[in-house]
C-alpha cells in the first residue's frame, strides 16, 4: 500500500503513539526494539492507523523516559540499530504508514556531550549552548512545572561553579537559542532523520525554547522566531514533512504556532482532553462546547490533533481550580493517581472500564475536528500499575496474548524493563490482543471499525464544525461539513437514555444514515428532529439529499 | 382510571430537556418584575457558589404574569450559548417557566413544583419566595445543606427580624402548632424552605390539591405534613428577613392561608396530636430568634376600635362559636378604655381553641368562622404590642414563651371539647 502523496496527508491521519521499548521485543533481552515494531506493524495495519509517533529512542541515560537526549544522530542500543529503524521506516511506508518522530528541542540530558564541554569551563566554545548564570534571580516570572520534583528552575552546577536554567528536571538543562550555532545544530540534527525519511516531527516544550526577563518566558515571539526558521527550512528541504507542537497551553496561546500556515502544521489541544473527561462525569456538553468556542480558527492547511491518553499524566495545567479539583476527586480519588497537575492513569482504568464510555470517547475522539492519536494499548483496553513510580504504570509492555509475558517477550519476567498489569480485570490474561482478535466483538475489533468508518469520509479530518445546541444538555452534537458531504455526529454523554430534539431544519430533505450499519433514518423536517439514545450511545448520520 | 394531568406538554418537553437534578429551586411568580432580578441572581450565585457540582434546575411555575418576569427567571440559565462571565460554572443549569393559568395560586404553584421534583428524581428542594429583597445566595445553601448533608427532610427558616413582624405566627401559629404536635418549629408558615424529593413526593400524592378548604395555606399544610408523617425536621438560620408592609386588608386572607388550613388539620390528624403533652425543640442551625428592637409606627388605637367594633357586631356569631364564659369576657374587655385594654394570653388560648373546635363542627361557614376571629387577632395584638412595647429581646422571647405555655397548659381543654363536641 503506498503512501499517499497528499501534503496534507497528516489531516487524514490516525495516530497511534508508541514507545519501542513498550511494544514487542524480538531479542528476548526483556526490551522491546525496533526489529519488533517491525514484526508488528501488521498488526498496526490492520487496526486502520497510517502513522506511527515515536517516542524518544535516542542514546539516553533514561532519567525522563528517553526525554533526556544524550545523542540525537543514534538510536538507544536497547531498541537497535540505525539500520534496524531504517526497515522499521521502509517497511512502515510499505504499509502506508508514515513515522513521526519525537525531537526534544528545549533541552538535553545533561549527559549530552554539548553540555559536558558547555560546563567543562567558561571559556568552552560551547559554553554559551546553554543557559548559565551566576545568580538564581533571573526570570523569577517563571512557574516551575514539575512542582512534584523541582523547587525551582535554576540548578546549581558545581563544576562550573554557576547555575544553569532548566524548565523541566534539573538533569535536562536548557539549551540556548539565542546562540544561533545552537539553531545550526539543531536543524542538522533534524536534517539528520527528514533525510532519512521520517514524516514529521513531534516537537517537545516547544513553548520554552527562549527566556526573557520581565515574562513568563513562555510563548515569546522570539521562540515562535526560531521556529518559524525551521519550517522554512522543512518547507524548502523536505516538502510533505509535518511539525507537530507539543505546547500544553490555552487555546488562544497556541493559535500563534500555526502563524499564517508558516509555523507549526499540527498541535495538540491540550484543554480540550480533560474536558472531555469531564464532560463525560458531569453527564454535560458545556465543558467541551466552551473550550471549542474558546478554540480560534486556524489556516486551512494546519490541523488540531486530538487524544484521549499519552504517556504522560493526564494534564489539568489547562483547566480552572474548581475544574482540576473536580477531576480529582471524581477520576482519582486515590492521591496516588495523582502526579504534578494530572492523574497518571489510562484510558480504561479512568472511565471504570465501561465499555460504553471507552467507546463514547472514541468516538468523539474520531469526529471531533483533528487528526486523533490513539495510545498503544487503548485499543483493546489496557491497565495501568500505580504502583509504579512517576508516569511508569502506563507505560508498562503492550500485552499481545495471555502468554508468557503476555507474547511480549520470552525474557524471563524478572529481565522485563517494566512489570506486565497483572490484576484480574486488566492483567494480560484478562486483555491481550490475541483473544480480542478472536472476539467479533472485542474492544479492538470494534476499534478497528469505527477507524474505518471515520477512513470513509474526509468530512472528519478536513471538515467544518457546526455545534447544535439542543435543549437537552447531555447531548454533544455537530455537523462536520465538507463540501457537499455533511456528517451528523450525536453523543449521549449520560449514563441513561435520552430523548433529543435537534433543530436540522438547515438540512430540511435530507435522509440520515447511520454510518456504522448504513441503516436509513426518517427524512429531515419542518419540525425539530427526535431521537433516543441509549446510555453513552452516540451515532455518525451521513447526510444525504435523496 | 387514568391520572389527571396538569403539566403541559411544554413543560414536560422541557422537563425531558433538563433530566435527573440533584437539586430543584422552586420559584412561584406573578407579575414580580421588580424583584424577581435580584432574587434570581442570587439565586443562580448562592448554586454556583455552594453546588457547584451539583445539576441543579430553577423551576418557575408562573401565574399569568404580564410584566415578563418568566422571561428574567430563564434568562439566567447558564449554558454553552449562555455562559456566566463573572462566575464560573461547572454545569449547565436550567431555568424554565410554566404559566400554569391566568391567576396566581400557590397551590398549583406548589403542586407543579412537585410534579417538576418528582419527574426530575431531585433529592434537595427548596422553595424561595419571588419578592424578598433581603435573599442571599447562602440562604440557598442554609436550606439544602441538612437535606444534602444530613439527611432531614424538612428546613424551615428561622429569621432576624422586627419584634412586632410576624405577629399571626408569634402569637397564633407558633404557639398553636408547638402545643398541638410537641415541636418547637419557629416558622411554621413560611415561603422559603426547603425538602427531600422524598418528602416532596409523598406529599404530592395526599389528598390535598382540591379540598374543602380551597387549597389555601397548601405551605402550612406541607409542614403539618411533615411534622404527622414524623419526618426529620430542623430550622436553619436565614438572617435578616425584609420588612413587609401589611394593611389591615391583608389579615383575613393570611388567616384563610394559615389558620384555616392549621384547623382544618385537626381532624385528619387527631391520632398525632392528642397524646403529645409536651413540646420539644427541633435541631436548629444558628439561632432560632432575632428581633429588632428600634421603633416601629402602630396604629394601636384602631387596632382596639376595630376589636371593641367586632366584639360588638359579630356577637349573633360569637355566640356560635365561644362559649358564654368567654364571649362575656371578650365583651367585657372590648368595654374598657385604651389605657385598661387587657386582652390576656389565658384568654386569647381559650379562644383560639373554642374557634377551632367550631371551625371542626362547622357552627357556621367554616371560612365566616376565620373572618370573625380577624377583630380578636387585632385585639390580642394590641396587647402584644403594649405588654412588649419597651422590651428587650429577652422580654420579647419570654413574653411568647409565656403565651406558647399557655397554649401547651391548655391543651386538655381543647381536647376535652374535642372529644364531647358532638
Amino acid at each position: 500500500m503506498p503512501l499517499s502523496q497528499d501534503v496534507l496527508w497528516y489531516k487524514d491521519a490516525i495516530i497511534y503513539q508508541v514507545h519501542v521499548r513498550t511494544f514487542y521485543d524480538s531479542n528476548g533481552d526483556g526490551i522491546g526494539d525496533f526489529q519488533g515494531l517491525e514484526q508488528k506493524l501488521g498488526y498496526l495495519q490492520d487496526l486502520g492507523v497510517n502513522a506511527i509517533w515515536l517516542m524518544p529512542f535516542f542514546p539516553s541515560p533514561l532519567r525522563d523516559d528517553g526525554y533526556d537526549i544524550a545523542d540525537y544522530n543514534s538510536v538507544h542500543s536497547s531498541y537497535g540499530t540505525l539500520e534496524d529503524f531504517r526497515k522499521v521506516l521502509d517497511s512502515a511506508h510499505n504499509r502506508g504508514i508514515r513515522i513521526i518522530i519525537e525531537m526534544v528541542l528545549n533541552h538535553t540530558s545533561d549527559q549530552h556531550p554539548w553540555f559536558q564541554e558547555s560546563r567543562s569551563s567558561t571559556d568552552n566554545p560551547r559554553r554559551d549552548w546553554y543557559v548559565w548564570s551566576n545568580t538564581d534571580e533571573r526570570y523569577k516570572g517563571t512557574r516551575i512545572i514539575f512542582l512534584d520534583t523541582e523547587k525551582s528552575n535554576w540548578a546549581w552546577d558545581p563544576i562550573s561553579k554557576a547555575y544553569y536554567w532548566h524548565r523541566f528536571f534539573s538533569h535536562q538543562p536548557d539549551l540556548n537559542y539565542d546562540n544561533p550555532d545552537v539553531r545550526e545544530q539543531v536543524w542538522k540534527v533534524m536534517s539528520f532523520w527528514l533525510e532519512m525519511g521520517v514524516d514529521g516531527f513531534r516537537l517537545d516544550a516547544v513553548p520554552y525554547l527562549m527566556e526573557r526577563e520581565g515574562t513568563n518566558c513562555e510563548n515569546l515571539p522570539e521562540t515562535h522566531e526560531v521556529l518559524k526558521d525551521f519550517r522554512r527550512r522543512l518547507d524548502e528541504q523536505f516538502p510533505g514533512r509535518m511539525l507537530l507542537a507539543e505546547a500544553n497551553q490555552w487555546p488562544a496561546d497556541l493559535r500563534p504556532y500555526f502563524a499564517d500556515g508558516d509555523e507549526f502544521h499540527m498541535a495538540f489541544h491540550f484543554p480540550l482532553m480533560p474536558r472531555m473527561f469531564m464532560g463525560v462525569k458531569l453527564e454535560d456538553r458545556k465543558p467541551i462546547t466552551e473550550i471549542m468556542q474558546q478554540t480560534p480558527e486556524i489556516p486551512s492547511i494546519c490541523q488540531w490533533s486530538l487524544f484521549l491518553r499519552n504517556h504522560d499524566e493526564l494534564t489539568l495545567e489547562m483547566v480552572t481550580d474548581m475544574e482540576r479539583d473536580y477531576m480529582y476527586d471524581t477520576y482519582a480519588e486515590n492521591k496516588t493517581m495523582r502526579l504534578n497537575l494530572g492523574i497518571r492513569r489510562r484510558l480504561a482504568p479512568l472511565l471504570d472500564n465501561d465499555r460504553r464510555r471507552i467507546e463514547l470517547m472514541n468516538g468523539m475522539l474520531m469526529s471531533l475536528p483533528g487528526t486523533p492519536i490513539i495510545y498503544y494499548g487503548d485499543e483493546i483496553g489496557m491497565g495501568d500499575n500505580i504502583n509504579l513510580g512517576d508516569r511508569n504504570g502506563v507505560r508498562t509492555p503492550m500485552q499481545w496474548s495471555g502468554g508468557w509475558n503476555a507474547g511480549f517477550s520470552t525474557a524471563e519476567p524478572d529481565r522485563l524493563y517494566a512489570p506486565l498489569i497483572q490484576n484480574p480485570v486488566y492483567g494480560y490474561p484478562a486483555v491481550n490482543v490475541l483473544s480480542q482478535l478472536g472476539s467479533e466483538h472485542s474492544l479492538l475489533h470494534w476499534m478497528q471499525r469505527i477507524i474505518t468508518v471515520r477512513a470513509s469520509t474526509a468530512v472528519f479530518g478536513r471538515g467544518s464544525i457546526e455545534f447544535l445546541h439542543p435543549a437537552n444538555h447531555r447531548i454533544l452534537a455537530y455537523v462536520r461539513r465538507l463540501g457537499n458531504e455533511a456528517v451528523l455526529a450525536v453523543n449521549n454523554l449520560s449514563g441513561a437514555a435520552q430523548a433529543v430534539e435537534l433543530d436540522l431544519k438547515k438540512y430540511k430533505g435530507n435522509i440520515l444514515i447511520e454510518m456504522s450499519g448504513k441503516n436509513i433514518f426518517p427524512r429531515v423536517g419542518e419540525q425539530p428532529y427526535l431521537l433516543t439514545l441509549g446510555p453513552y450511545q452516540f451515532f455518525w448520520f451521513r447526510l444525504r439529499r435523496i | 382510571m387514568a391520572e389527571d394531568t396538569f403539566l403541559t406538554d411544554d413543560f414536560v418537553r422541557q422537563l425531558i430537556n433538563v433530566g435527573e437534578v440533584d437539586i430543584l429551586v422552586g420559584l412561584p411568580t406573578h407579575n414580580n418584575a421588580t424583584t424577581i432580578g435580584a432574587v434570581v441572581q442570587s439565586i443562580q450565585s448562592g448554586i454556583l457558589q455552594w453546588f457547584p457540582r451539583e445539576r441543579a434546575v430553577i423551576i418557575n411555575p408562573d401565574g399569568g404574569s404580564r410584566d415578563g418576569t418568566p422571561e428574567l427567571v430563564t434568562g439566567i440559565s447558564i449554558d454553552d450559548l449562555r455562559p456566566v462571565s463573572n462566575l464560573h460554572a461547572l454545569r449547565t443549569l436550567h431555568s424554565i417557566s410554566t404559566r400554569y393559568g391566568s391567576s396566581p395560586s400557590r397551590t398549583v404553584a406548589f403542586r407543579t413544583i412537585l410534579a417538576a421534583a418528582e419527574l426530575l428524581r431531585a433529592k434537595a428542594c427548596v422553595v424561595m419566595s419571588p419578592e424578598s429583597s433581603s435573599f442571599e445566595g447562602e440562604w440557598i445553601s442554609k436550606l439544602l445543606r441538612p437535606i444534602r448533608h444530613d439527611s432531614f427532610d424538612l428546613v424551615t427558616p428561622t429569621y432576624r427580624r422586627h419584634k412586632f413582624e410576624g405577629l399571626l405566627v408569634t402569637n397564633l401559629l407558633y404557639p398553636m402548632i408547638r402545643a398541638l404536635y410537641g415541636l418547637r418549629i419557629r416558622e411554621p408558615y413560611t415561603r422559603e424552605f426547603g425538602f427531600s424529593g422524598r418528602l416532596g413526593g409523598e406529599f404530592l400524592l395526599q389528598n390535598v390539591w382540591d379540598d374543602a378548604t380551597g387549597g389555601h395555606g397548601i405551605e402550612l399544610r406541607f409542614t403539618l405534613a411533615a411534622i404527622t408523617g414524623q419526618q426529620r425536621i430542623c430550622q436553619s438560620f436565614l438572617g435578616q428577613k425584609d420588612h413587609v408592609e401589611l394593611r389591615s386588608a391583608d389579615l383575613v386572607p393570611a388567616l384563610r392561608e394559615t389558620v384555616g388550613p392549621m384547623f382544618s388539620a385537626l381532624e385528619s390528624t387527631f391520632t398525632a396530636w392528642s397524646g403529645v403533652t409536651a413540646s420539644q425543640p427541633v435541631p436548629t442551625s444558628g439561632p432560632d430568634h432575632e428581633a429588632l428592637l428600634d421603633p416601629m409606627r402602630v396604629n394601636r388605637k384602631r387596632l382596639r376600635e376595630m376589636f371593641s367594633t367586632g366584639v360588638a357586631e359579630l356577637e349573633t356569631v360569637f355566640h356560635s362559636i365561644l362559649s358564654p364564659s368567654t364571649l362575656a369576657e371578650l365583651q367585657r374587655i372590648a368595654g374598657l378604655e385604651e389605657a385598661d385594654f387587657n386582652y390576656p394570653a389565658e384568654l386569647w388560648v381559650k379562644t383560639v381553641y373554642e374557634f377551632a373546635v367550631s371551625y371542626q363542627k362547622s357552627v357556621i361557614s367554616r371560612d365566616h368562622i376565620i373572618q370573625a376571629l380577624a377583630p380578636l387577632f387585632r385585639g390580642r395584638v394590641f396587647t402584644f404590642l403594649v405588654e412588649n412595647r419597651n422590651g428587650s429581646t429577652e422580654d420579647l422571647e419570654n413574653n411568647i414563651e409565656g403565651l406558647c405555655l399557655e397554649f401547651e397548659r391548655w391543651k386538655p381543654y381543647l381536647l376535652q371539647m374535642w372529644k364531647s363536641r358532638e
